[in-house]
């Protein structure tokens, strides 16, 4: 079978330390007593870098990235992103933090239903307060990136699977994100989809001021980034 | 969020689900459409039902009379009061009449009865119409004909029929022709009254002024405050000795009672009607809460704050609410003409536009408090919560 995928070159990665967490911790408490997620988890992403973080089902993966993207609270530990301490910010704080410096990407919770393609696109310039006049140009931009322009206008829910996970991506960089942060971003694609999704992440990695954290557990996808860590059993390796 | 985005997107969110709302949407439309109708139509239809109240003894008309067997100097109603008294707030119409006594005969046969010297107003106020012929207007009264209307009763004494326009009737030593005969009469002593222009009764009665007054209220809430003006106003223009003002207290009460009850029962209907409103609201917007849950964790996971989700949902509720209103208004605008042209008369323009606002200030009121519960709800979704939801 042809390889129509070649194995991407790793992205040129800058000095500069974009994200740093030590000793994060996360616990859970329940009836049997406390359920350690992650145990002091150390981790340092640059700028331009693609990061994979592997580990088997429950081992903490997702925690760890929402955590990164301020969508969970640490039991302990400190994360900085270029060198701000993110976990001092109020809720508020957070959540402009999220608009102006991240990106998410998700397996299940991919486009907003019922909406356009391009009011999905829409949605992270209105929180973070870009003029109307301005978003035209910005959408079609990211758009272009994923060469998906010509479905600007369609519903969510007429694009296909792999369409629609292409779009996810394009409203991640809509605001121009420091960190993209992708959970499983081809756990519902084929192949030829997934590999296409991640062409697209290495794209963004490749232009040196963005740094890509993907969640997965496919190791043929988890190979094309630069660099892999594992979690088993809340610690994090690599 | 700015404010237009915020109303395009939530227009946008209603439209496009609207399979889901159009039933609250309906009940919405339909509590505003009948607010505004009774709002707007409630003075009309009272006032039409008070040109028929004969039936109940009259209940809005004010009579006022000089009591001059007991008053030192007769007294009577001058032009002047009695103008003053048809500018009176509530008043829709005013007569002047004279009562005598007079004798008929027909054939051989002499009959006594009452003779009331009326102008044209008189059938108006009164709510009298012909059985038979025609009631004299204006060019009888300023042309001072010897003209005759009977009541039912003495037609049928004199003539043992009332089919007698055209006869010709000697009522004391003048000769009348009788153009019509009064029906609808609930009042006994007028079914067996002559009525004669009043003008002619002052050149063949001399000395007779009139000294009794009928005033017409537009609606039953009128009549206390228009029966406590009279004898200011008189007193102010003329001697006001033995002025007597008789409303009809019990017929008044009776129907005030049964308008309240009527009144009280329509109000009722629609409050229950925009209540089961408000509740549907609600209960749809907790379901559209929880089906976009994820809608919800995703857009706080883009940088949405807790109060961008609140706006939006309560937005929503606002404007499913309010677009369903601005229906009601347009329904309720076609049936208040449906209901002017079935009754011959139209309330003032502002009176619409009072019940417009009342009934979408209520709109908003019920969105907004329908709509918070479940917007509070949205806003405080957990994000990793939500984004998992399934």
């Amino acid at each position: 079978m042809n390889n129509i995928f070649p194995l991407q070159k790793p992205a040129k990665v800058g000095n500069d330390c974009l994200i740093q967490v030590t000793g994060l911790s996360k616990s859970y408490v329940n009836g049997t007593g406390v359920i350690r997620i992650l145990k002091e988890v150390n981790l340092k992403v640059h700028k331009g870098q693609m990061v994979a973080v592997v580990g088997p089902s429950g081992s903490g993966k997702s925690t760890l990235l929402f955590i990164l993207g301020l969508l969970l609270i640490p039991t302990e530990g400190t994360y900085l992103l270029e060198g701000d301490d993110v976990f001092s910010l109020d809720r508020s704080a957070q959540a402009r933090f999220r608009r102006q410096r991240l990106g998410f990407v998700f397996q299940s919770c991919d486009l907003l239903e019922n909406t356009t393609v391009y009011e999905n696109l829409e949605f992270p310039l209105i929180y973070a307060g870009v003029e109307r006049r301005e978003r035209p140009a910005r959408i079609a931009a990211v758009l272009q990136q994923v060469h998906l322009e010509h479905r600007v206008h369609h519903f969510a829910n007429h694009l296909s699977g792999g369409e629609r996970q292409r779009v996810a991506v394009a409203r991640a960089l809509v605001n121009h994100p420091q960190v993209i942060l992708a959970d499983e971003p081809t756990g519902q694609l084929d192949r030829v989809n997934g590999h296409l999704v991640m062409d697209h992440f290495q794209g963004i990695a490749s232009g040196g001021d963005t740094a890509v954290v993907v969640v997965t557990h496919d190791t043929e996808i988890a190979a094309r980034c630069s660099r892999i860590c594992s979690l088993e059993d809340g610690v994090l390796n690599g | 969020m700015k404010f237009n985005d915020l109303l395009r997107i939530s227009t946008l969110q209603v439209f496009r689900h609207r399979h889901r709302y159009w039933g609250v949407a309906l009940v919405i439309g339909l509590g505003v459409a009948g607010l505004i109708t009774t709002i707007t139509m409630a003075q009309e239809i009272k006032k039409n039902i008070n040109l028929d109240l004969d039936l109940i003894g009259g209940a809005t008309i004010i009579r006022g009379h000089f009591d001059n067997q007991k008053a030192s100097m007769p007294q009577w109603f001058r032009p002047e009061t009695k103008d003053a008294l048809g500018r009176l707030p509530g008043v829709m119409d005013i007569s002047l009449s004279i009562y005598a006594l007079g004798q008929s005969k027909w054939g051989k046969e002499y009959y006594n009865h009452t003779v009331i010297g009326v102008d044209d107003a008189f059938w108006q106020v009164r709510s009298l119409s012909a059985v038979n012929g025609r009631l004299f207007g204006a060019a009888e009264v300023t042309g001072h004909k010897l003209s005759c209307v009977l009541g039912s009763r003495l037609a049928q004494n004199i003539f043992g029929q009332q089919n007698v326009y055209g006869r010709f009737l000697q009522i004391n030593n003048d000769i009348y022709q009788v153009i019509g005969v009064v029906g609808g009469v609930g009042d006994i002593d007028l079914a067996n009254t002559a009525f004669i222009p009043v003008t002619t009764l002052q050149d063949r009665f001399p000395g007779v002024l009139p000294d009794h007054l009928y005033l017409r209220c537009r609606t039953w809430d009128d009549v206390a405050p228009v029966a406590a003006a009279i004898p200011g106003v008189v007193q102010a223009r003329q001697p006001e000795e033995q002025l007597r003002v008789v409303v009809s207290w019990e017929a008044l009460k009776r129907v005030q009672k049964v308008s309240w009850g009527i009144e009280l029962l329509i109000y009722v209907a629609i409050s229950a009607t925009l209540l089961l409103a408000g509740a549907g609201i609600w209960n749809v917007m907790m379901g559209a809460v929880r089906s976009r849950t994820q809608e919800i964790g995703l857009k706080k996971a883009m940088g949405a704050e807790d109060r961008d989700i609140l706006a939006q949902f309560l937005s929503e509720a606002l404007c499913l609410s309010m677009g369903a209103a601005i229906l009601g208004v347009a329904l309720g605008r076609l049936l208040v003409e449906i209901t002017c042209s079935l009754l011959g008369s139209r309330p003032p323009e502002e009176l619409f536009f009072l019940a417009l606002g009342i009934g979408l200030g209520f709109a908003a009121v019920l969105g907004v408090g329908a709509g918070l519960y479940p917007s509070i709800q949205a806003s405080r979704m957990e994000v990793v919560s939500a984004i998992r939801y399934e």
